[in-house]
């Protein structure tokens, strides 16, 4: 009998490779028609640059084990257990899945930018989205919907984070260090732009990423503004009036861009809900899948049998994810062993 | 009572206030920190630090008159704080106080006391042509010079019914309605906190050895050409 696992993301891919070498056969479940979930939008991964498309192979290459079986374009639309405690999955093409231990690696999704409406992202041609810049990077092409190189560029952090707003009152953690790593990444293209952060905090939490932030200041000249968007308009030119205060002087500020990033943070994936609700599981405050104890238990759901990894549970960066699915690997294996 | 302990009964202050962050989006979206030496953040962050000497040079200063209480600031705040909420109980603990007599913006009270306040007792509205003169509102200009000077023709021609009973815009509230407003300011406090500010003002116009109507002239015309500048110790 395997261990089930749902999402073939980087935590579920790491996480079935792991188990797999340990012995475990697994099913991996993926609802896309390839493997990779939210790692295909990325280009560079913060903090050393390394290209996601080598990430992605690596873990296809891993998974290629024979002990774990990926089933593309496939979700779980039932589950039940027989009366050993056996987890038995319905898949949406019918077939049958039976498994003594169910990994969820649903992973996440980043905030849809159109509802924060004030922000214009949709309405002006010249918002886009963080993930949107990253796919601008994989075809090494940066221009204005006008079809200029953009002379001024903001990036905007903590979209869709922080925020009472929109209820979603966590940090996402990793646009900080994003918007660092882009901003960069816009300098090296774009060596006579004007780019400037818009932060209120810089969360620089992982090893490399506050000397990434510092260099991203002394050897790239981005500049880092200390001040929420308020509200963005455009001008005949499609070019954005931000309106934010310089809360370090202490005063308001109307600036023209050309460009502006979204930084959004990231929501718990698509059907989160119906699947917490298919396995019986909690619901955290943040609205992720709720752990057992936020130290002891962080891959144990309150199901018996039943483990969570990666962004399911919150949100993570990629080192985390990836260390995140090696621990939940351990936990089960210690499970079925017991 | 300290100004903390006062502000914290104050409803407003208790709907306004959560934890603020210092992200500086109510400032940026505020229509007052354009034009004014204002910042809802730094109010935010002043009331929030609750220092007491800090809490008494804001109820004394212009600061908390520039307001003009639109609440964009409520629509924005991702913590859920309304700056302008805060400014409401600010201004009342500084009428409370007398403290408003202070400074230039707060000495307006007595104007719009005398003026709004008055009018609406007087005649049911808060405004009525009659007592825009054209002399104590210059920016409203010629135009404006010309229908006060006629305006029993131009009310007629628009069809309102001006100053007289009945119905209609701009009629004569009947004096049923008006003793009723009058004992609704009684009951809810409103009187008494009208005669406060006539109180104080009176108080402050004897210090300054000013009759009441100087006084009254000086609050509704003077403006020492300040309120926008940058402050140094910002």
């Amino acid at each position: 009998m395997s261990v089930i696992i749902i999402g073939a993301g980087p935590a579920g891919c790491e996480a079935a490779y792991r188990l797999a070498r340990s012995g475990e056969s697994v099913e991996l479940i993926e609802k896309e028609a390839e493997i990779g979930g939210n790692l295909n939008n990325w280009y560079q991964l913060f903090p050393d640059r390394k290209q996601a498309a080598d990430l992605k192979a690596k873990l296809r290459k891993n998974i290629e084990h024979p002990q774990i079986h990926l089933h593309l374009k496939s979700k779980p639309v039932a589950f039940s257990r027989q009366g050993d405690g056996t987890i038995q999955l319905t898949l949406d093409d019918g077939a049958l899945i039976t498994g003594k231990a169910l990994l969820v690696a649903s992973g996440f999704r980043t905030f849809d930018a159109h509802r924060k409406e004030e922000y214009g992202y949709g309405i002006y041609e010249n918002v886009i989205t963080s993930v949107e810049l990253e796919n601008a990077f994989i075809n090494h092409q940066i221009n204005t919907s006008t079809g200029h190189a953009p002379k001024r560029i903001g990036l905007i952090h903590c979209v869709g984070s922080r925020d009472e707003k929109i209820c979603r009152l966590y940090c996402s953690k990793l646009c900080c260090v994003t918007a660092v790593k882009q901003a960069i990444e816009l300098r090296e293209m774009l060596p006579e732009a004007e780019i400037l952060c818009f932060y209120m905090d810089m969360r620089m939490f992982g090893p490399g990423y506050e000397e990434m932030y510092r260099e991203a200041q002394e050897k790239y000249n981005i500049k880092f503004v200390r001040g929420r968007l308020s509200e963005a308009s455009e001008d005949r030119e499609k070019r954005l009036i931000i309106k934010v205060e310089d809360t370090l002087v202490g005063k308001p500020l109307k600036m023209t861009l050309d460009l502006m990033v979204l930084m959004v943070g990231m929501e718990p994936a698509e059907g989160n809900d119906q699947l917490i609700s298919m396995l019986n599981l909690q619901t955290a405050p943040n609205g992720f899948i709720q752990v057992s104890d936020p130290h002891s238990g962080t891959n144990c759901t309150h199901q018996k049998g039943i483990f969570v990894t990666g962004c399911s549970s919150s949100p993570m960066n990629l080192t985390d994810t990836l260390t995140d699915a090696r621990s939940a690997a351990v936990t089960i294996s210690e499970y079925l062993n017991s | 009572m300290s100004v903390i302990d006062s502000l914290k009964k104050d409803i407003h202050y208790i709907e306004s206030l959560n934890s603020c962050m210092n992200c500086g989006v109510c400032t940026a979206i505020c229509p007052a920190a354009e034009f004014y030496n204002y910042d809802p953040r730094i109010i935010a962050d002043t009331v929030q630090r609750q220092d007491e000497e800090s809490l008494e040079a804001l109820l004394k200063s212009d600061t908390i008159w520039y307001c003009g209480e639109c609440m964009s600031c409520k629509t924005r705040c991702p913590r859920g704080n309304t700056p302008g909420g805060i400014i409401m109980a600010l201004r009342r603990a500084s009428q409370e106080q007398g403290w408003f007599t202070e400074s230039e913006k707060g000495r307006q009270q007595f104007a719009l006391k005398r003026v709004l306040g008055t009018n609406i007792l007087n005649y049911g509205y808060c405004i009525t042509p009659d007592i825009v003169k054209p002399e104590m509102h210059p920016e409203q200009g010629l135009v404006w010079e010309w229908i006060y000077e006629h305006r029993d023709d131009v009310y007629e021609r628009t069809h309102a019914n001006y100053r007289h009973s009945g119905a209609g815009t701009l009629r004569k509230v009947d004096d049923d309605s008006l003793n009723e407003l009058r004992q609704i300011f009684e009951v809810t406090g409103g009187s008494e906190f009208m005669e406060k500010i006539e109180t104080y003002s009176l108080r402050k116009a004897e210090e300054n050895g000013l009759d009441p109507e100087s006084y009254f002239l000086q609050t509704y015309m003077a403006n020492n050409g300040t309120h926008g500048e940058e402050k140094s110790n910002r």
